[in-house]
């Protein structure tokens, strides 16, 4: 242990590079790690938080509000499956915004017709509208009190559709955009202003609960059963199916699959090259009496003391990023994500260093008295 | 060097572990840059099909096409601004397809376009109603020309006459047909975007200069500025970028790591060969030598594994695409790295005293 601790004070620079490659690689997969997560919720947020628990959507949507129409005919066949508790209509545009005197910017609203079945499930802070004119925003996005003007198309001559942000909902954005939570009145008008050709505002999807001894699952399969028009997901399912979200997932596993292989292999090879270089000194050492089991276990200290300086320098150059927002996407430090990534890594480079503790266990004591432990 | 290359030559086994690391890095620094530019071409096909000089939004649409509204009013004042040689109307509608053989709830998306200018790979004459041409991304969803597509819930039927590349917008594959068919398509399918006559949602307009026609309607883009407008373009790249930086410099750590090891390895042999001769600068070159080949060998690995990728990824499922230019750029990076990481091992070899070798003090 002690002759461990030794050789790393004496050899600070190598040591030093080693600890700053393993800090650099944990940074960089828990900022993606945090990107990954933020991206995700801002994509799909408000999907996760609105408060019906199955929504169902146009086939022809492809899962996404924006791209989903429920036509009267669909409409009614939807509120007539049986175990139908309620439905609500939920409408979803993008439009040009803006709030107080600041510029023009994008805001998706999400209007709904019963608060049950489409408004934010939780408040971070203020209440739902109650009044014309009263919207809950995404709380990264928006403050209480936010005077948002929906701008009309020039056009029409008007100065567009005015909202005071009432309440606050967290991590309620979609398609990573400032998001409002409107009534259906409200979301209609703004519907009409921005474009004067409009004839009927149509909703993007159903909210919709099930009856008394109905599960979320089954009133899905009934729906869909229903009509073929109709795709009826859980709400969960809603925002884990909607197009993208796997492609981002998918993309992001490959990454950290990469960085996970690059840690445990410089670790190994680091300790390889510094065993080679040592063999003539662990000789001399298990030839005066010491054992294998002590040389092994400083090597494992050194990898230890490497691995938890990386760990620690990465996650405290984590931890200010994680504070930041990236454009629209909300960054968090994730207790967990550095929990797990600290034990694989770890666990990954003890066993990065098995080919030089074998190289250690090899070594001979006679060899010292031949020249061997010098090869 | 000869000794540098006869060690390379000799001694493979003590770099395997090095090429492999570096290696990984490579391939990881390819599929990033894959991923971004997979990202970016999907998105921005559609834009970098349109041969003209700038696009034009309605002044209140953010430079968002969905959102865009342009009405004849608007259109023949751009028309009128000076030098403006011509004007064409553009329209999108993002919607589920229905293709033959595919399951009912196994709807394409798409991107059916109309125009009035044609972009790069379409006649000047856009098709008749009822008719498009498609990206050829459709192919593998078993498109043929003939083939009948039933766009959105009124299963408005588009009949496929040709194939036309790199056209994707918005990580979906396009249609390009009439002004018309989108406009009925529009109306059919989302009566909540319907357009009245002559509305479209852009102009593609050819001379002129922007602040003129900026006169004209209020918001107008070179077609370079219009693709940087897009959603998430610019901060994707960003985002990628520094992504790819921060990768580049674990690689410069590795080499210098690397390097600095087999260096200290090397003292007293270096001391023995400056005692015979050999100056710092040889020795260097030596290690420097190395660690290129060390490098081009990874790149080399990792050029191929990153078109074996390419080639292996199912149409839609990662937006990976590779280029030379992305590869090469690469393995620049990563000889930069290589360069950089070696002059740590500079120090070392310059201090390296012949006497001491000579005396064996090493």
């Amino acid at each position: 242990m002690f002759l461990a601790l030794r050789e790393v004070r004496r050899a600070k620079a190598r040591f030093g590079l080693l600890t700053a490659a393993i800090a650099l690689l944990v940074f960089l997969i828990l900022t993606q790690q945090a990107i990954q997560n933020g991206l995700l919720t801002a994509f799909v947020g408000a999907i996760e938080r609105q408060s019906a628990p199955v929504l169902v959507y146009s086939t022809d949507g492809e899962r996404t509000l924006q791209g989903s129409v429920i036509a009267p005919p669909l409409e009614r066949r939807i509120r007539a499956v049986p175990g139908v508790a309620a439905a609500g209509r939920i409408g979803q545009s993008t439009f040009t915004v803006r709030v107080d005197d600041r510029e023009d910017s994008d805001a998706a609203m999400i209007g709904y017709d019963r608060a049950d079945l489409g408004a934010p499930d939780e408040l971070s802070a203020g209440r739902l509208p109650r009044a014309p004119g009263e919207a809950v925003g995404s709380a990264a996005d928006f403050s209480l009190g936010d005077r948002v003007r929906v701008q009309a198309e020039r056009a029409q001559g008007d100065a567009g559709r005015a909202l005071r942000v009432v309440g606050l909902a967290r991590d309620a954005q979609l398609q990573v955009t400032p998001t409002l939570f409107v009534a259906w009145p409200d979301y209609v008008a703004a519907v009409e202003a921005a474009n004067p050709d409009v004839k009927k505002v149509l909703p993007s999807a159903l909210g919709v609960r099930p009856a008394p001894g109905v599960s979320a699952a089954a009133l899905v399969r009934r729906v869909n059963d229903a009509s073929e028009d109709a795709d009826a997901l859980t709400r969960a399912d809603a925002a884990r199916k909607s197009p993208g979200v796997a492609q981002v997932r998918r993309s992001f596993q490959v990454i950290f699959l990469l960085y996970g292989l690059v840690a445990p292999l410089v670790t190994g090879l680091f300790f390889l090259i510094i065993t080679f270089q040592k063999s003539a000194a662990l000789t001399l050492l298990r030839a005066i009496g010491a054992r294998s089991a002590v040389l092994v276990r400083s090597l494992l200290v050194q990898v230890l003391l490497v691995m938890a300086g990386g760990l620690a320098l990465g996650v405290a150059l984590y931890a200010p990023l994680s504070q930041m927002t990236l454009g629209s996407i909300t960054l968090r430090f994730d207790p967990g994500a550095v929990l797990f990534w600290s034990v694989l890594l770890l666990v990954l480079g003890l066993l990065s260093a098995v080919v030089a503790a074998r190289r250690v266990l090899q070594i001979d004591p006679i060899e010292a008295t031949t020249g061997g432990g010098a090869r | 060097m000869s000794i540098a290359l006869r060690e390379l030559r000799r001694r493979p086994g003590r770099f395997v572990v090095a090429t492999a690391i570096m290696t990984l890095i490579a391939i990881l620094l390819m599929f990033i840059g894959g991923l971004l530019d997979g990202l970016t071409k999907g998105n921005t096909g559609a834009f970098r099909a349109q041969r003209a000089d700038f696009l034009v939004f309605s002044a209140t649409s953010q430079d968002s096409l969905v959102r865009s509204r342009i009405d004849t009013a608007v259109r023949a004042r751009a028309e009128r601004a000076p030098g403006v040689t011509a004007v064409g109307g553009l329209g999108s509608l993002q919607i589920g397809s229905r293709v033959p053989g595919h399951g009912p709830r196994d709807l394409v998306p798409v991107v059916l376009f109309g125009y009035e200018l044609a972009p790069r790979g379409l006649p000047a004459r856009p098709p008749a109603r009822g008719e498009a041409y498609a990206d050829d991304v459709l192919r593998s969803e078993g498109v043929r020309a003939g083939t009948v597509i039933r766009l959105g819930p009124q299963r408005t039927p588009i009949r496929v006459i040709g194939f036309v590349n790199d056209t994707e917008y918005s990580g979906q594959p396009t249609l390009w047909g009439s002004l018309g068919n989108w406009r009925a398509a529009q109306d059919a399918n989302r009566p909540g975007s319907r357009v009245g006559p002559g509305v479209t949602q852009a102009l593609v307009v050819r001379g002129g200069t922007p602040e003129a026609i900026d006169r004209a309607t209020g918001a107008t883009h070179t077609v370079d500025a219009a693709i940087r407008k897009l959603p998430g373009v610019s901060q994707q790249e960003s985002v990628f970028n520094q992504i790819i930086g921060v990768t580049v410099v674990i690689a410069v750590v590795v080499v210098a790591l690397f390097f600095a090891l087999i260096t200290v390895e090397r003292v007293a042999l270096y001391g023995v060969l400056k005692a015979i001769g050999a100056s710092s600068g040889t020795l260097f070159a030596g290690v420097l030598l190395q660690a290129v080949l060390v490098t081009l060998a990874a790149g080399a690995v990792g050029a191929a594994a990153a078109l074996a990728l390419d080639a292996v990824i199912p149409p839609g499922g990662i937006p990976f695409t590779t280029s030379a230019g992305r590869l090469l750029a690469s393995v620049a990076f990563l000889l930069v790295a290589a360069v950089i990481g070696c002059a740590f091992s500079l120090r070392r070899v310059l201090r390296v005293d012949p006497a001491a070798a000579i005396g064996g003090a090493q």
